[in-house]
């Protein structure tokens, strides 16, 4: 281990909210991170704290050793793409990349132009008249461009095409491979970045709910899938997560993995085993997590 | 492969300059909106100054308008640029001086462009019609050095006026900076009560005459070096 980012104890009260309760986790070196979690559960939150954007409660926050509050040895090797980030108002994304080469030590001026030409960026409208998707890009641009040694994504891709989130996806893998470093990336289309990333960081509810590498997280659980009773039996005793029934057929998603012997058996017994893809790993983990204290909002949603 | 190396250090001071080019962004409403407010408060007092009948000195202060413009400046230099300094992983002290440094360039272009203006119509006798602008008797007494110093701080203390309370309304919100409009507002109000019921306007105006706009402006300064920080202490725990 690493660690570019050592956070410890990390909590953050709104006036009557706690956006963080009390996290702990580290962040490699030269690593992607998948950060993940639902609208609201903490995850711009612990960014602008990370980039001392924003103010703990309690709890400390260590970057390269050090505490990034107004330390521009340390905020400089790092880049923040805000989702709703603002611009100055005359501003063109011409006018944005070339602050950015100004302030970014590590600014690669021909990637930038390069990945211009690939979102196909109009240079001379002013930002506040881009579309929602060109406001994206610009933020994408600049996170890749300025080539910082952590860099944070924050829902990049709101508002982009599926060709674009692509084009962002590919020049993302092509550069870290190049020029490998620490990019944090929150998204909401956990399949779309699933093969990206290295390690999984989820956050629900202002905690840490899973930090383990990709790897991993994909072997924490299983579905069975079959005769409905058999599966019942196989899952007995087990942590289930979720489970869906069609007729007589059953499939019940569980935590842990089966053993050699187990595997045997439930092929003797006709069911399938299915991979469970990361995006319903972490929608079920959360689900079960919330299940006690969230019967109401289950009613409620249902009304 | 090639790891990214650690920066060097020695660029660090630059980038505190590198915000003054970053406010310069917005370059319309640094640079000509003052310009043509200016042009338009002098042609304004040209016509009021040939309307006025007699051959008296004729003052007209109305070239005071861009020196407001100033407080919006500063209000601007705050909500536009901070979100964005921030991205740029700016440090608020970084941001704050560099602020400072491009309002004091303002000010300066401004006071210039006043003394310019106050040598044309010294050299003219006001146009012709013995018109005061920017030359105002009661600023050039102390001479022109000072009379350039007071319209400087003039402008940097409207300018760092508006930074603050931009400031205060990205800390604790549209109520605070009414509170403190309010505060101000009943504060000048109670002053002039007083001076009022105790009869001693003239005795007001003798002191303002006595103590002469050099001594004056040196006392602004000093007043604008208070709200600058407090300003900073304010912006310290600001967030976007």
């Amino acid at each position: 281990m690493d660690p570019v980012i050592q956070v410890r104890d990390l909590t953050k009260k709104y006036k009557d909210t706690t956006a963080l309760d009390g996290i702990s986790f580290d962040i490699e070196r030269n690593s992607i991170y998948g950060f993940l979690g639902r609208n609201g559960a903490g995850k711009t939150t612990a960014m602008s704290i990370l980039t001392a954007q924003n103010f703990a409660t309690s709890g400390s926050v260590k970057v390269f050793g050090e505490n990034p509050y107004e330390n521009a040895r340390v905020l400089n090797r790092m880049c923040f793409v805000r989702e709703s980030q603002k611009y100055p108002d005359e501003a063109n994304a011409r006018v944005a990349f070339r602050s950015a080469a100004m302030f970014f030590p590590n600014w690669d001026q021909q990637l930038c132009e390069q990945l211009i030409d690939d979102f196909q960026l109009p240079l001379k409208t002013t930002i506040k008249k881009l579309s929602r998707g060109q406001l994206s890009a610009v933020g994408v641009i600049i996170g890749l461009a300025s080539r910082a040694e952590i860099t944070f994504f924050d829902e990049p891709y709101l508002g982009l095409d599926a060709v674009a989130r692509q084009i962002f996806y590919d020049r993302l893998l092509e550069d870290y491979t190049e020029h490998p470093r620490t990019i944090l990336l929150s998204s909401h289309l956990i399949d779309e970045i699933a093969n990206l990333i290295e390690r999984v960081l989820v956050i629900d509810k202002g905690r840490i709910l899973m930090d383990s590498s990709a790897e991993e997280a994909r072997e924490q659980a299983t579905t069975v899938v079959g005769d409905a009773e058999t599966v019942d039996a196989v899952v007995a005793g087990r942590d289930v997560l979720h489970r869906e029934a069609l007729g007589r057929v059953a499939s019940v998603t569980f935590r842990g993995q089966l053993s050699g012997e187990e595997r045997e058996r439930v092929d003797a017994a006709g069911l399938e085993l299915a991979p469970v893809p990361l995006q319903q790993l972490i929608v079920r983990l959360t689900q079960h997590e919330s299940a006690a204290g969230a019967t109401y909002e289950t009613e409620g949603a249902l009304r | 492969m090639t790891a990214l190396a650690p920066t060097e250090p020695r660029k660090l001071g630059g980038r505190t300059l590198n915000v003054v080019r970053l406010q310069l962004i917005n370059t319309q409403s640094f640079v000509w909106v003052p310009l043509i407010v200016l042009a338009g408060a002098v042609v304004i007092s040209l016509v009021i100054i040939s309307l006025i009948p007699g051959d008296d000195v004729k003052v007209v202060g109305a070239a005071n308008a861009p020196l407001w413009y100033f407080a919006a400046l500063g209000v601007q230099a705050m909500t536009l640029a901070f979100p964005f300094s921030q991205a740029m992983s700016i440090t608020r002290r970084e941001f704050y001086i560099g602020t400072l440094i491009m309002g004091a360039i303002g000010s300066a272009m401004m006071a210039t462009i006043f003394i310019v203006l106050a040598g044309i119509e010294a050299v003219t006798d006001g146009f012709g019609m013995g018109g005061r602008i920017a030359y105002l008797p009661y600023l050039f007494e102390p001479g022109w050095v000072s009379a350039w110093l007071t319209y400087f701080a003039a402008t940097m203390f409207l300018f760092v006026i508006g930074f603050w309370m931009a400031t205060v309304w990205k800390r604790f919100g549209t109520l605070a900076v009414v509170s403190v409009g309010v505060a101000l507002g009943l504060a000048v109000t109670a002053a002039i009560f007083v001076i009022t019921k105790a009869g001693v306007w003239p005795e007001v105006i003798t002191w303002f005459v006595n103590t002469g706009s050099f001594a004056l402006t040196l006392g602004g300064l000093a007043v604008t070096a208070v709200l600058a920080v407090g300003a900073y202490a304010t912006l310290r725990r600001a967030t976007v």
